[in-house]
């Protein structure tokens, strides 16, 4: 199946007719994300993502690897999305359905085409050993705007993430413990991010962070991808009706807003995590130690 | 030691679902349950009359690998038995349950999943009860290593559990049947014995013979697993039914 | 009353909780089974039977009907049941039958095109896919992959009993849990002046109130987790209304809100979302 059950034409009619009333479901504003909370586990780039009633649990892990033959200076990063029946009853185990695709393709190419995580620093010993990343996606609850949510994710998780410190000592590479050496934080080179865009009635309303109904009674969806520089790094249309070129135009203004409003959240709930940490710094260390 | 935390019900929309926390060996599982639904191209399973319960464990930092799957499968045999499946609404549906390793250190290939079979019993457990999935009787489970000396170390980490001589995992239902007996590496019968006796107690809290160190649980403050299993539900029955309860 | 009891399964229910009356034959609701069990007694074994809980949740007797079940978490997945009101929406139509979904991921049931007040062969209502229709589960059927029959009259009068039952049109429809649902039809169905309103519920008479200058609103509460709202007489503020009622019901559902705190929120919503 892998498909949402289609929502009746009452439904439809309803939430076209109440945004041509600027009224959404939940009283929200046309461009208002929903509540989001962004918080941290006890293990580094251990991210909890809540976007409204969509919640997304992202983890981030390294380990040493053999870089690819044909970038020798390169380290390695992944992004694994894969959807269970947690985040939706529609959704199959073990089957790949095309939001799957869609989702984990617009995620990639957000985050890792735009080069947010230098792949260059994550090289230990040229063509023989560098650090692998990888960020695992796990949507756990699921009502709408998975790509926002999964990015917001994401970076988070990058920039909560610590490595274990790694030297190269005559030829060898020596991987040093959590305890034994201060862990390292990843290399970010910027913080792009993902907002997403439905619209509606031949184009005339555009909404911003659409919950599931929203998303499967609306017309088509236009995703922005940029930093909050406002440098764009990604625009797409890829289904659904004619989208009128000014809409990009008009909603970029709005995403660079909520990118800023989104990345100033992460910078937030980043430093409350660091305070907590360093407030109980002396337990986590020998906790740390106990754990090995 | 400190005893488990867990949480009934923490997603919206799953039929059910729990979260399971396991401090002593640092697994945090979140579970959920659907059913019963339809399973596509898998209607004529091969009992016609009864439910199939279908295991989804999904590593937190890893890909799927042999590990899960072998899990899994112990997974799906222990709960089948315990699902009526033949309940009015249940035959020929499924009984999806999903799990996912959302805290702890992944387990390395070639270590041992034994250690994290508990936590992904329990969390299973609690999301079958969180959705109404008619069962026949609970359970409580526990994994126990016994090291090189001979001590026995109840819900050992991933590295106790490496240096262990073996570990064991054990569940009891309700009812006090051994539901599981999963043993790993070389041991004799009486260290089984020993192994048996102090897993009844920590899962049922029976005193457990003479010997003096084997009767005392050393969960928490000295809970049974199978206390910490019916408190939980009754918490959350006490909340949702809060508007019931309090107008007695 | 004697204290609330919780079980989980595999706990036999105690004999103290069960009706007193002895003359009627007991009825056992969902989440429990009958049991026979030996007992070993002195002059050999004899048979018994014991009351086991299947699910777990709070035993509540029902001393009218001389029943006993098990009321479990009310988020859990709507199994049909006989008699039950449900909002069905119609998938697609065959020759005799129009094939509805009442829950998602399971089979679709049946409605036949005749089973309408004063429906005959020329007048039975033509219903596309995507409609709703408030209806009855007439019969769930015997053993494993029945199918389960709605209909939208009472078969032995013809008339469609109890009344709004049939196509809905317009309107919207708000998800919320199969035990709030449960409790909604309870609520409305047997009307209180209770303070404390009927089923720990005070929402619906406080939007009643509320609500009336604009023109009041027709709900339609289906087992199956659905809620009909229409307010289509409330002229400009209609979408509004409708929306703050499905607001007020679905915040009620996630947070478990007392009267008190019921009252406060449709207050809020209503002046939140401007609907005077």
């Amino acid at each position: 199946m892998n498909k949402e059950a289609p929502l009746s034409i009452a439904e439809r009619d309803f939430v076209l007719n109440a945004l041509r009333e600027d009224v959404r479901l939940d009283g929200r504003g046309l461009d208002q994300l929903r509540p989001l909370k962004v918080s941290f586990g006890e293990e580094y780039g251990h991210v909890k993502v809540q976007l409204g009633k969509t919640t997304l649990i992202i983890r981030i892990s390294s380990e040493v690897t053999k870089p690819r033959d044909d970038r020798p200076f390169d380290g390695v990063f992944t992004i694994a999305l894969e959807l269970t029946a947690m985040g939706s009853p529609a959704w199959d185990n073990g089957r790949q359905g095309d939001l799957e695709t869609y989702v984990t393709n617009v995620v990639d190419r957000v985050v890792r085409h735009s080069n947010a995580l230098d792949t260059e620093s994550l090289c230990i010993l040229k063509g023989i050993s560098c650090w692998s990343i990888r960020a695992d996606v796990h949507v756990v609850d699921y009502d709408g705007n998975l790509i926002d949510a999964a990015c917001i994710g994401v970076m988070a998780g990058l920039q909560h993430f610590r490595r274990p410190d790694a030297v190269v000592k005559d030829g060898q590479v020596v991987v040093y413990g959590i305890d034994e050496r201060l862990p390292v934080a990843l290399n970010i080179t910027h913080k792009p991010l993902a907002i997403t865009f439905h619209t509606f009635d031949e184009g005339k309303r555009v909404i911003l962070d659409a919950t599931r109904k929203e998303e499967q009674a609306s017309e088509a969806d236009v995703v922005i991808g940029m930093n909050s520089a406002g440098d764009v790094c990604y625009v797409s249309k890829f289904s659904g009706a004619p989208v009128d070129a000014m809409v990009f135009v008009t909603k970029s203004k709005v995403a660079l807003e909520k990118v800023k409003e989104i990345n100033g959240i992460i910078d937030k709930a980043l430093q409350a995590d660091l305070a907590k940490r360093t407030d109980t710094g002396m337990v986590e260390q020998s906790r740390a130690e106990n754990d090995r | 030691m400190v005893g488990p935390t867990a949480t009934l019900t923490p997603l919206a929309r799953t039929d059910g679902s729990a979260s399971y926390q396991c401090p002593a060996t640092g697994f945090n599982i979140l579970s959920s349950v659907n059913a019963p639904v339809e399973l596509p191209g898998r209607r004529d399973a091969l009992k016609p009359e009864d439910a199939t319960v279908e295991v989804l464990v999904k590593p937190g930092t890893a890909p799927n690998g042999v590990g899960e799957q072998y899990v899994k499968e112990i997974i799906k045999n222990m709960l089948g038995k315990l699902v009526l499946g033949r309940e009015r609404g249940f035959p020929r549906r499924g009984v999806v349950v999903t799990l996912a390793v959302i805290g702890g250190e992944s387990v390395a290939r070639g270590d041992s999943y034994l250690t994290m079979l508990p936590a992904l019993l329990h969390a299973s457990l609690l999301a079958l009860l969180s959705a109404a999935v008619p069962l026949s009787m609970t359970f409580s489970a526990t994994v126990l290593a016994v090291t090189k000396s001979g001590d026995i170390i109840s819900e050992p980490s991933v590295q106790t559990a490496k240096a262990a001589a073996s570990l064991h995992a054990l569940a009891f239902s309700s009812k006090g049947h051994l539901l599981l007996n999963e043993s790993q590496g070389a041991f004799d019968f009486d260290t089984w014995e020993r192994v048996h006796e102090r897993a009844l107690t920590l899962c049922r809290g029976q005193a457990g013979g003479s010997d003096e160190d084997v009767s005392m649980a050393e969960n928490g403050d000295g809970q049974p697993l199978e206390g910490f299993i019916r408190e939980t539900v009754e918490d959350k029955v006490h909340r949702d039914y809060a508007w019931k309860i309090d107008e007695d | 009353m004697t204290t609330p009891l919780i079980l989980l399964p595999g706990d036999d229910v105690p004999s103290d909780y069960l009706p007193s009356n002895s003359s009627a034959p007991l009825r056992l609701g969902p989440g429990l089974r009958l049991l026979s069990e030996q007992v070993p007694t002195s002059s050999g074994s004899s048979g018994s039977h014991v009351i086991t809980a299947t699910q777990a949740g709070l035993v509540s007797t029902d001393t009218k009907k001389n029943g006993v079940s098990i009321a479990s978490f009310p988020n859990r997945r709507y199994i049909p049941t006989t008699n039950d009101l449900v909002i069905a929406q119609v998938h697609h139509s065959s020759a005799d039958f129009f094939h509805c979904m009442i829950t998602p991921q399971a089979p679709h049931v049946l409605l036949p095109q005749l089973a309408f007040e004063g429906a005959t062969k020329k007048t039975r209502p033509m219903l596309r896919g995507g409609d709703l229709v408030y209806a009855r589960v007439l019969s769930v059927g015997v053993g494993a992959g029945a199918e389960v029959e709605l209909t939208c009259v009472n078969p032995a009068t013809g008339k469609a009993e109890p009344g709004g039952l049939g196509p809905l049109t317009g309107g919207m429809v708000f998800d919320i849990s199969t035990g709030m649902a449960a409790r909604l039809i309870r609520a409305s169905s047997s009307k209180g002046d209770d303070e404390d309103g009927v089923e720990g519920l005070v929402v619906l008479d406080e939007l009643g109130k509320k609500l009336e200058s604009v023109g009041g609103f027709e709900i339609a509460v289906g087992r199956n987790g659905k809620v009909w709202v229409d307010s289509s007489n409330g002229g400009d503020s209609s979408v509004k209304a409708t929306v703050a009622i499905g607001r007020c019901l679905t915040t009620i559902d996630e947070h478990e809100l007392n009267t008190t705190d019921q009252r406060k929120l449709v207050t809020r919503i209503l002046r939140e979302m401007r609907v005077e």
